[in-house]
């Protein structure tokens, strides 16, 4: 009642004074009074009636009523990566395993608020038990078209590194990735920052990151101070992606890609503190490109994709005083590249075949080369099969044979067919 | 002073043939929602489409030049129903146009306008193809629906841009008009469709057979979204031979020559329908591409 009385003294007061200001024709103040008290009660009953009035419904015609998700549940979804090796030789994976579990992958996404996406990967094999893979915010709502990351994420450098292993064309990522890199990528915990841009009509994408550190790191390397002891020892990145549409069925894309920042390097000694390392600035600088063709009308059955990226490692030898004295550790700069096609022979079978060169950081810049095809049959979206022949050597004369099959299942939400 | 008054005349001339300033820029994930919609919003709105007609709209890829084009949208109408599941969320991630997410004004999800058939009922996995928990989103073949998803045009551009109103209005009901008159163009065609057996390749047929009368006795495909085995075939065959159907229709996008197997065992006829606006030649719109599909199936079942 109170709040009644109320409302109809404060909408009187403004009715009137409202009345004063846009009035056109003039009248006695009694008339006033009793016109704005008698709209202010017809306002009183409307709001009374709005107020108890059940909520109209948002849509007039019958579609599907109601949220999809009610209890706003995250996405859960899990991928399994099965690897076997038939190599004539033994296994060449690093657990010796023929057949295993490589990974399994566990993911939970969701929009957070209208501010952020979150995203957490959960990795889960054998060796590292449980590792956070990814985990990651990203913004959806921040002006002139930037976008956020923050956590911890795949390294946008270079074209494959952004892809998930087991989402590869191949069951494993090129060698120059497993070696300027990690055998299951580079990721980073930091910030990154991108924007769409089109200044030159075609689709460009400038992406930069700040991360903790430059590649995980090695245990049994000591040096005296953490590689991010210094603003400038933590990992810097920057990828521009140029993108064009060649015609409806073909397309171009050509990248460039950096990363800078400290990172462990071995003095080949070990000094009396139990130092056995220093921290060096490393640099990796590439390019990546690729030409895919997949017609309209026909896209479900014909397609095909030629990729290269070629990688460049810069390692800095200003700690080394005399880089020539005898037992002076070897420090070089190291190149790597492949080539990937891959053809669509149907509409769930694909033929592909790489071609690998890198100069293997691990064996003294010793060339490995190696060349493998291989055969992928996806019997549905979430459901993968290949088998993989390689034949990789080193300078030097070593080479074996390698004969992979891998087999991943997806269990979840359908999700977005990666581009 | 002499300068000026030239400058100041070109400006004007400039300007005054300037055309009109659109007032919306929409993207539409289809053709046939790109038609409707320039239908209703007419020289007030640009519009560009993502999918192709002929194009399988489950399997479209997400390039980044379409993100240019939804970056700077005011509306992204999508069929819905999980049919653009496949790729939407790249393309909408890429964006970065606060106004295309779920919620945002221009986030138009065209099957909130229409009667959903299809909404799978019990429990559902994967086991069961590539089902659409949501309902069958191909809904746009059916006029009816043609006419919700006009009227939603209408409210969705009203509300974004309220002084075109009467212009939307009378644009949807032209629309509405134009449908109407063309419909009655088909009525003999549609008699001659109403109860007769046919095969379809996908279940993106249901809400046209709905609307003609034409039943669907078979499906090329065992499951939703998996490709035929042969013995799924033999079943096909034998569900023509036992129906007497005389039709196998099929999507331009999908694989002919297992159609023209089971054709060539049972005498059926192959006929590739346009599933959307610009599927095959001669459906430069929303009502030839109906009209299309009404005659050719007419002319086939007669």
């Amino acid at each position: 009642m109170f709040r009644s009385v109320l409302c109809v003294a404060v909408v009187a007061l403004s009715t009137t004074a409202g009345a004063q200001q846009a009035g056109s024709a003039p009248r006695s103040k009694a008339d006033s009074v009793a016109k704005a008290t008698a709209d202010s009660l017809a306002f009183v009953r409307e709001f009374a009636k709005t107020v108890s009035a059940p909520a109209a419904p948002a849509r007039a015609v019958g579609g599907p009523q109601g949220a999809t998700n009610p209890r706003m549940l995250p996405d859960f979804s899990a991928v399994g990566d099965l690897v076997g090796d038939l190599s004539p030789k033994g296994s060449t994976q690093g657990d010796g395993s023929r057949l295993g579990v490589r990974e399994v992958e566990l993911a939970i996404q969701s929009v957070v608020d209208p501010y952020f996406r979150g995203d957490m990967f959960l990795a889960i094999n054998d060796q590292e038990k449980i590792a956070i893979e990814q985990a990651f915010l990203t913004t959806t709502s921040m002006p002139w078209g930037l976008q956020a990351r923050i956590g911890r994420y795949l390294m946008p450098v270079g074209k494959q590194n952004v892809t998930h292993r087991h989402d590869l064309h191949t069951v494993e990522y090129p060698y120059v990735i497993q070696k300027f890199m990690s055998e299951d990528g580079l990721k980073g915990t930091g910030v990154s920052v991108s924007q769409v841009l089109a200044p030159f009509g075609f689709y460009q994408e400038l992406v930069v990151s700040v991360i903790d550190r430059f590649g995980d790191a090695v245990d049994s390397l000591q040096a005296p101070d953490a590689v991010n002891k210094n603003l400038g020892g933590l990992g810097y990145s920057a990828r521009l992606r140029n993108y064009w549409d060649l015609s409806q069925a073909s397309n171009l894309e050509l990248s460039l890609s950096g990363i800078t920042g400290n990172r462990q390097t071995a003095l080949g000694f070990t000094t009396t503190d139990g130092t056995n390392a220093v921290n060096a600035r490393q640099t990796l600088v590439g390019a990546d490109l690729t030409y895919r063709w997949k017609p309209l009308q026909q896209g479900l059955y014909q397609s095909f994709i030629l990729q290269a990226e070629w990688m460049r490692q810069i390692n800095d030898q200003g700690w080394l005083a005399n880089p020539d004295a005898a037992g002076a550790p070897l420090i070089r700069n190291y190149d790597g590249a492949y080539v990937f096609a891959r053809w669509q022979l149907a509409q769930r079978v694909y033929a592909g075949a790489r071609w690998d060169t890198v100069q293997d950081p691990t064996f003294r810049g010793a060339r490995l080369t190696a060349g493998s095809g291989v055969l992928e049959w996806f019997p549905s979206e979430f459901s993968k099969l290949v088998a993989s022949y390689e034949r990789r050597s080193w300078v030097g004369g070593i080479a074996e044979d390698r004969i992979l099959l891998q087999a991943t299942f997806a269990v979840g939400p359908h999700k977005a067919h990666p581009f | 002073m002499m300068v000026r008054t030239i400058m100041t005349v070109l400006v004007a001339a400039a300007l005054g043939a300037a055309p009109a300033q659109a007032q919306l820029k929409v993207v539409t994930s289809t053709t046939d929602l790109y038609d409707i919609a320039k239908a209703v919003g007419g020289t007030r709105i640009t519009a560009t489409h993502i999918g192709e007609g002929y194009q399988d709209p489950h399997f479209i890829e997400a390039k980044p030049s379409f993100v240019l084009q939804l970056r700077n949208a005011d509306v992204w109408a999508f069929v819905g129903l999980d049919l653009e599941i496949g790729w939407m969320s790249l393309l909408l991630d890429g964006a970065r146009n606060p106004r295309l997410n779920p919620g945002g004004s221009g986030y138009l999800d065209v099957s909130r306008a229409i009667a959903v058939i299809d909404v799978p009922t019990g429990n559902l996995d994967r086991s069961q193809g590539d089902v659409h928990p949501l309902g069958n989103p191909h809904y746009w073949l059916d006029p009816e629906n043609g006419r919700r998803m006009a009227k939603l045009f209408l409210a969705k551009f009203s509300e974004l841009d309220p002084k075109g109103t009467a212009v939307y209005d009378a644009n949807e009901k032209a629309f509405e008009d134009k449908l109407g008159a063309t419909e009655k163009g088909w009525a003999a065609d549609l008699a001659s469709i109403r109860g007769k057996p046919v095969v379809a390749w996908h279940t993106s047929w249901h809400y046209f057979g709905q609307y003609t009368g034409m039943k669907i006795v078979a499906y090329m495909e065992p499951k939703p979204g998996v490709p035929p085995s042969p013995s799924h075939l033999l079943s096909v065959v034998a569900a023509i031979k036992a129906s007497g159907a005389k039709v196998i229709i099929m999507e331009p996008f999908y694989d002919k020559k297992m159609s023209d197997l089971v054709a060539r065992q049972t005498g059926a006829t192959v006929l590739v329908l346009p599933p959307s606006v610009g599927g095959v030649p001669g459906t430069p719109d929303y009502f030839m591409l109906l009209q299309k599909d009404v005659s050719m199936l007419a002319a086939a079942l007669r």
